[in-house]
């Protein structure tokens, strides 16, 4: 449960560290974004010297949430962080590697990239 | 002792077969010798990862990545093969004693329903590397460069070929792209997910096969090869060009 003003974690070696979600991308009127989502975000926190810098307005991915994701077959995934990976406007992914589990429902979502750079796959 | 050896034996390896039967076994085992059930955790925390994960999640082969190692560690694709050292020297203890087990219990036990015979695998990955082959012969008619198809289904589970390409321009990775589709379409029936314009990274998703096709620049960043360094890279029949 993503809504403008959540702070989200960076999921890859983009250089931005914390994120703020500004906008979700999709309906006019959306409260929330899970999983798979894209959001607009402002870079809060970003490590020296690199591409990205602070107050920066990016497109994100949500990859992770502590809000539970739940399955057909009535698994549950829970994370323990909210976390996201940055993309530029064509879908592409800004960093070249994804840390920690993600769930495959993004390759559903033709985020197939993040998936295929990804360390684990749920 | 010996019995913990097992437990997180069968987590390491490759085991992904005997998951679902070894954790029946365990809790029979466990239950007759009233032992206490921590243990079990204990041991498959220590070093390898834990046997329940193979079950819980069902991700088979992948599930020797800790998130806290894979931190402090350089990122790779790593699969169940990269443990076969650890696995050869308790190979015939542990034989010795699933016979054991299975003599005392049987072989009844619970399986998931989704499991293939070996046989039917195998023919799995056949078709689907002549699919990726003639995907990547097709995709050398149009002068794509330093094709590599990797093996990578011991690696990750949720495919089996990996078709990388260069192209050096957007409508030359357009025309790749395009003449992939049709020829999918046309001789096996299929169609891709994936990007369907033109892109610096173009993806084209077919299940077990996903093709990727970068422009230069964008190949030596993202450095997939890299990535997926222990996959088998398979041999093509034709003549690839060498990046220059």
């Amino acid at each position: 449960m993503i809504q403008p003003q959540t702070l989200l974690n960076v999921a890859d070696n983009s250089g931005a560290r914390e994120l703020m979600c500004i906008r979700i991308i999709g309906a006019s009127n959306r409260r929330y974004a899970h999983i798979g989502d894209v959001i607009v975000a402002v870079i809060k926190k970003a490590v020296p010297n690199t591409p990205l810098e602070r107050s920066e307005v990016i497109r994100a991915v949500i990859v992770r949430t502590c809000k539970e994701l739940k399955r057909e077959n009535g698994m549950i995934i829970r994370y323990d962080d909210n976390a996201a990976v940055v993309i530029d406007q064509e879908g592409n992914p800004k960093g070249t590697r994804i840390f920690g589990a993600i769930a495959r429902e993004l390759r559903q979502l033709n985020f197939t990239k993040i998936i295929s750079l990804a360390p684990e796959v749920l | 002792m010996a019995l913990s050896t097992t437990l997180s034996l069968h987590g390491a390896g490759a085991g992904t077969l005997f998951g679902a039967e070894l954790r029946q076994l365990g809790h029979d085992y466990f239950g007759v010798f009233k032992r206490p059930r921590k243990q079990i955790f204990c041991s498959c925390w220590n070093g390898s990862p834990f046997p329940y994960r193979n079950c819980l999640w069902r991700v088979p082969s992948v599930n020797n990545f800790h998130l806290k190692s894979m931190e402090s560690s350089p990122l790779f694709a790593v699969g169940g093969e990269a443990e076969d050292g650890f696995l050869s020297n308790m190979n015939d203890e542990t034989d010795d004693m699933y016979d054991e087990l299975f003599k005392k219990y049987g072989n009844v036990v619970f399986k998931s329903n989704d499991q293939k015979p070996p046989s039917a695998e195998i023919d799995d990955d056949s078709e689907s590397l002549s699919f990726a082959v003639s995907m990547a012969k097709v995709a050398s008619d149009v002068k794509a460069a330093d094709i590599r198809v990797l093996f990578v289904k011991p690696l990750v589970y949720w495919t089996r070929f990996f078709i990388i390409a260069t192209a050096f321009s957007r409508p030359q990775i357009d025309a790749i792209g395009s003449r992939i589709r049709d020829l999918a379409e046309k001789k096996y029936g299929r169609s891709p997910s994936g990007d369907v314009k033109p892109n610096s990274w173009t993806l084209l998703d077919f299940g077990d096969v996903v093709i990727h096709i970068f422009l230069p620049q964008q190949r030596a960043f993202y450095n997939l090869e890299e990535f997926y360094g222990n996959a088998t890279p398979v041999e093509l029949p034709f003549e690839n060009q060498r990046p220059f």
